[in-house]
């Protein structure tokens, strides 16, 4: 519902907007832990442009040089301190090493907003005002319920939760909620036989392919595998090279990109979880503007934790090949 | 006999062999004989082409004395280009023509500015990777163009081959040009040239060698086996994702000298650089196998990446200690 408030809002202000702030425009600064190849931001930038454009306000998205870099995050936000922004949004992959630049920044007078990642104590882990972004660990037990539904009948249950990347706030929560799920579940039917494993999945299509695939081998009896990003498309692919049929080993992750879509469409990928990124890029920009023009105080905004299933994807497609999803 | 093994000792691809068998055998036993199935050797071979094609180009590069480290950008780059060309209606062969153009440009780049201002490779290439990687988000706009399948010649790339269609095509282009450059290395003027330029440059060049050109050679091979890597990932993964290939300069950089080729350029072979690929994923495949902590996977690559060194140099030592009889 929140969601749709945020939505309603930023489009009567897109109409009034452009007037109010000819004379003074807002400047805001982006900086983000991913480096820019990665296609998930391609849409939180598109999110975030777009509501510069309606705001006429002047940003600028930063990314790192090597995908998960800290301390390049870090230093970039110091950069764009330095320019005296009216606003920096952030993504705060770890609990302690943004703590610092963000205080300073709040106490300089500039709005602090976290967006996609937050601090794992949330609010309490540092000066930063909201949050706009997915609930990880409440995501990843979605993700798990909704998969559940598909889990055979009877017999042993075996899945295996693929960490994208470890030590990584977003992955290592998105993993835990699954694996919470799984605990539940376990609990849940004490007469069956239930196993859950987490392995280093890796971040590049092939190597999640290759690392899964051989994983599959060993332990054919594995009847599903979760990825805490969208990387079980590869996975998907050598089911289909091995002949395995769609929904023998159930599949299912994070965020939509075309190829997961694809895959859906094919019947490998069962359930997929949308964070609507296009809204992580957008709303925090409105709440800036909301702030400096009649002082409201941002606030936290849970961009979802959509369930997306094969019969939504057609429509999905059309969006996701504009960058809107 | 002696004289035979002492050659082979001396064969800077000899640890990397012995540690791969090794390493075969240990995976087979620890996985329960799976990892040599059908299937698994399958993956693997569907995927060595591109790692391998990629280190068989850094290999060659540093036989000559030099680094390349923006091959895993332009394994993404070419494939970008020929995806965005696609979509805006030029046809599969017009397009991938262009895509390996622009990595020839790019080894001549990288040749010429690393020769005309006398810099180190390194950081000349160091510049590309980030250059071409920043060109194949911009070209793209950062989101994977859609590939029609139908329009491309899946049987001449990625289509199964072989015997119990256990190759891809792609094998096939691996193997042919790896048999290839082995022998421009081995056969022709032009590897006798790449190993004097590589071994000791002052030396070839007062030899009338054409160090400069056989360089800018070297990197333009190097760039084109990067960037057909990357077609065939992207043709068998069906996504030119942007983000393809990163990582891999460092991985192609330890295959190559995991298979024995020297730092310092002038020593090494392609079927080292091969060799020391398929350690590689061997070792990662292996290790998902027999279900060793994931943690330790990069522990692994590294310890074993000094082990085949230090492992070559003590054979190579070895092998030239060893006393044969000369022939009279």
């Amino acid at each position: 519902m929140q969601n749709f408030k945020g939505l309603a809002l930023a489009a009567v202000l897109s109409s009034v907007s452009g007037a109010a702030l000819a004379q003074d425009p807002l400047d805001i600064a982006f900086t983000v832990h991913s480096g820019s190849s990665n296609t998930f931001w391609q849409a939180v930038q598109k999110g975030y442009e777009d509501a510069c454009a309606k705001v006429a306000a002047t940003c600028q998205m930063v990314y790192v040089q090597t995908d998960g870099s800290v301390q390049e995050q870090v230093a970039n936000m110091e950069a764009a301190l330095a320019r005296k922004p009216d606003a920096l949004i952030t993504s705060i992959v770890d609990n302690a090493a943004f703590d610092d630049v963000i205080k300073r920044a709040r106490d300089a007078g500039v709005i602090v907003i976290a967006s996609n990642v937050d601090d794992l104590e949330g609010a309490a882990g540092n000066a930063r005002q909201a949050f706009i972004g997915q609930g990880f660990v409440a995501a990843g037990m979605s993700l798990g319920r909704a998969q559940s539904a598909n889990f055979p009948a009877d017999g042993p249950i075996r899945v295996l939760v693929g960490v994208s990347a470890p030590g990584q706030n977003w992955s290592e929560q998105r993993a835990l909620g699954v694996m919470n799920f799984m605990d539940e579940y376990i609990a849940a039917n004490p007469t069956r036989d239930i196993k859950y494993e987490r392995i280093d999945s890796g971040t590049d299509l092939a190597v999640v392919s290759d690392r899964i695939g051989a994983y599959l081998l060993a332990n054919p009896e594995t009847n599903a595998y979760f990825d805490t990003g969208f990387w079980h498309a590869g996975v998907a692919r050598v089911l289909a090279d091995r002949g395995v049929e769609p929904g023998k080993v159930l599949l299912g992750g994070f965020d939509l990109v075309p190829e997961v879509l694809e895959q859906m469409k094919a019947g490998y990928v069962q359930v997929q979880v949308d964070q609507q990124p296009y809204m992580q890029g957008f709303m925090p920009v409105m709440q800036v503007y909301l702030a400096k023009t009649i002082g409201l105080a941002p606030s936290d905004i849970d961009t979802g934790q959509g369930i997306v299933t094969p019969d939504m994807v057609d429509a999905i497609m059309e969006m996701s090949a504009k960058g809107l999803r | 006999m002696r004289r035979l093994l002492k050659l082979s000792l001396q064969k800077p691809e000899m640890a990397a062999s012995l540690l791969l068998l090794l390493l075969v055998l240990f995976f087979q036993v620890r996985s329960d004989m799976v990892f040599l199935s059908y299937d698994n050797l399958r993956g693997m071979l569907g995927y060595l082409p591109e790692v391998g094609l990629v280190a068989v180009g850094v290999t060659l590069l540093m036989i000559c004395g030099e680094f390349d480290l923006s091959v895993g950008s332009v394994f993404a780059l070419m494939p970008m280009t020929m995806a965005v060309m696609m979509v805006a209606g030029w046809g599969f062969w017009p397009a991938t023509g262009l895509g390996l153009l622009v990595c020839a440009f790019v080894g001549f780049l990288n040749g010429w500015i690393t020769i005309k201002f006398a810099i180190p490779s390194f950081i000349t290439t160091l510049g590309m990777l980030f250059m071409a990687r920043s060109l194949t988000v911009v070209i793209s706009g950062g989101f994977p163009p859609r590939l029609n399948m139908a329009d491309i010649p899946e049987h001449l790339f990625i289509s199964y081959v072989g015997p119990g269609d256990l190759f891809r095509a792609s094998f096939l282009w691996f193997v042919g040009i790896s048999i290839l450059i082995s022998l421009l290395l081995s056969k022709t003027n032009f590897g006798n040239w790449v190993r004097a330029t590589g071994g000791y440059l002052p030396a070839a060049e007062a030899l009338g060698i054409p160090a400069n050109k056989v360089k800018i050679a070297c990197f333009m091979i190097c760039s084109v086996l990067a960037g057909l890597a990357g077609l065939f990932q992207v043709l068998r993964l069906g996504s030119p994702l942007p983000s393809i290939g990163e990582g891999l300069e460092l991985q192609a950089v330890a295959a190559a000298v995991i298979g024995g080729t020297a730092l310092g350029g002038g020593i090494g072979s392609i079927l080292g650089g091969i060799i020391g690929a398929l350690l590689i994923r061997v070792i990662d495949n292996g290790m998902v196998m027999s279900q060793v902590d994931s943690n330790w996977f990069k522990f692994a690559v590294g310890a074993l990446t000094i082990l085949a060194v230090v492992g070559n140099s003590w054979l190579r030592k070895r092998g030239r200690a060893m006393k044969v009889e000369t022939e009279r």
